[in-house]
């Protein structure tokens, strides 16, 4: 059983519908697989065997019948309310069925287990959760990233093939870059979002897939979808490299790789390469943090300010309080640079198709200090890392981070971004790149995964 | 209560007009935090942009109308 639970999230479907792997036999494989490999990650917070068995007994045919997947800490099921990485979370929360539950429910997928993330979502890094953090499997020293740090720890040690994560401020694609996956942010409202906390008041966040290749996550984007995500050509591509710092304030050899993945995509598609200028970029990405703070302000009362749980980690409790002194009227400008953001995207997709950038400018730091060396000086990672995740989550258009090469022994991520609707071309492009490079990096595995180097719990 | 743009009383100040309580680590976060959003804040609110309504309930599953 061993052999399939390491194959990929398309070929175990297509396995067990086949006849030719056991669903029951392969969930408890992967079962097993969590209480070897997850000790060393914390990647998992929380397995329920009988509820996953029941789940599968009830599964019906659907494209994920029998899968095994893990959900971030931030959906409800209908068993466990969420808990946001957090002792306190500063919403209701209460089991019951989120939209990503019912649609891995409806394509026959089995829930496993449940995916670590960082404290409130409020980092890109990973390191802190009422859990304590999940680890990086290429280096258990550093940060796997965040917030869906669990589900992309838990893809890529191989403890499943596929998961479900979220996206408010880049909370997909930062821990995929940093562990090697392939992380979709759909198009604001494509995919599953009921049952969230911040459902109807966010307009940030979205669900969407952790995988290890494009493929993958088309299949398990199209569940939580509910439409099959088809594949098109990509052909004759028009990419859009973003001038400034978040293409050029980078470590050098995540920019090499960088630019070495787009000269592979305009080569594989035929395509046509040209820089671009987004105006007021960076004021676009405090915008996207005033917007979605003022959203999550909803809960938060000075008298619960005042109980807050000791668990609830320092960083975190300053910041809460941090946030009912934020200007109004800088949340109304924010308003208005969202406009003007939106505006100039609809223009320049007009002329490009896809817009390309690193994911993250530097590899993963360490969990102890996640900091990272850039060419303009030392900055924390969360500041580096939200200048290129902000602008889909402020629009409300799809991004992808694919992995495309690697660095002191870390995964390194392009960013692409596209226009409203256009997630299965973000697919299409992040297969293309897969092509020309002999899917080099969605094929590596870290050590835990390589059977080599067992992780020291 | 007086106006300030002491960053110490600001905030301090801030707090207490909404019943907030904070000790002393709490301060420190909030500083630091203060530290970094203030100035870019400060620039955003000055830029101009008049010209510029904000998107009544925008769609952002779509790009904007034309």
């Amino acid at each position: 059983m061993s052999a399939a639970l390491d194959l990929s999230l398309r070929e175990q479907a297509a396995a067990i519908a086949a006849g030719e792997v056991d669903a029951a036999e392969l969930l408890e494989a992967t079962l097993a697989r969590i209480e070897e490999r997850n000790p060393a990650l914390n990647a998992v917070v929380e397995t329920f065997p009988e509820r996953s068995r029941e789940m599968l007994a009830a599964a019906p045919a659907g494209p994920l019948h029998g899968v095994p997947v893990v959900i971030k800490d931030e959906w409800p099921l209908p068993w466990r309310a969420q808990r946001f990485g957090a002792a306190e979370m500063l919403a209701e929360a209460a089991p019951g069925e989120s939209g990503p539950y019912r649609a891995l429910r409806d394509a026959g997928a089995v829930i496993v287990g449940v995916g670590n993330m960082h404290e409130l979502g409020a980092s890109s890094t990973g390191n802190a959760s009422v859990y304590g953090p999940a680890h990086n499997p290429w280096n258990t020293e550093r940060c796997p990233g965040g917030s869906s740090s669990g589900p992309a720890a838990a893809v890529a040690a191989r403890l499943v093939a596929g998961s479900v994560g979220a996206d408010g401020i880049g909370s997909i694609r930062y821990p995929a870059a940093y562990c090697g996956l392939t992380g979709l942010k759909p198009t604001f409202g494509r995919a599953a979002m009921a049952g969230h906390h911040m459902a109807g008041v966010s307009t940030t966040i979205v669900s969407g897939a952790l995988c290890a290749d494009a493929a993958d996550c088309r299949l398990l984007d199209s569940a939580l979808f509910g439409e099959e995500l088809k594949a098109g050509a990509a052909s004759g591509l028009r990419i859009g490299v973003i001038a400034g710092e978040v293409s050029e304030d980078v470590d050098p050899a995540v920019r090499e790789a960088c630019e070495g993945a787009i000269e592979d995509l305009r080569r594989e598609t035929g395509g046509e390469v040209r820089t671009v200028e987004i105006p007021e970029l960076a004021v676009a990405t405090l915008a996207t943090i005033l917007i979605a703070n003022s959203e999550s302000l909803g809960g938060i009362t000075p008298e619960r300010l005042n109980n807050l749980d000791p668990e609830l980690s320092p960083l975190a409790r300053g910041l809460l309080k941090f946030r009912v002194l934020l200007p109004a009227i800088a949340t109304v400008k924010s308003h208005q640079i969202r406009t003007i953001a939106r505006r100039a995207l609809a223009e320049l997709f007009e002329d490009v198709d896809v817009l390309a950038c690193p994911t993250v400018p530097a590899v993963a730091p360490p969990l102890e200090a996640p900091v990272v060396e850039l060419p303009s000086g030392a900055m924390t990672a969360d500041e580096a890392n939200v200048r290129g995740g902000a602008l889909a989550n402020l629009t409300g258009i799809p991004a992808i981070s694919v992995p495309v090469g690697s660095a002191d022994g870390l995964p390194v991520a392009l960013q692409l971004q596209a226009a409203w609707g256009r997630d299965e071309l973000l697919l299409d492009a992040a297969e293309a790149i897969e092509r020309a490079n002999g899917r080099r990096w969605v094929e590596a595995v870290p050590p835990p995964a390589r059977g080599a180097e067992p992780l020291e719990a | 209560m007086e106006a300030t743009d002491s960053p110490d009383e600001f905030i301090e100040a801030g707090l207490a007009s909404f019943g907030i309580e904070a000790d002393e680590i709490d301060l420190a976060v909030i500083r630091a935090a203060h530290q970094l959003f203030w100035p870019p804040i400060l620039e955003l609110v000055a830029l101009d942009t008049s010209q510029v309504p904000a998107e009544p309930n925008p769609d952002l599953s779509q790009a904007p109308p034309r």
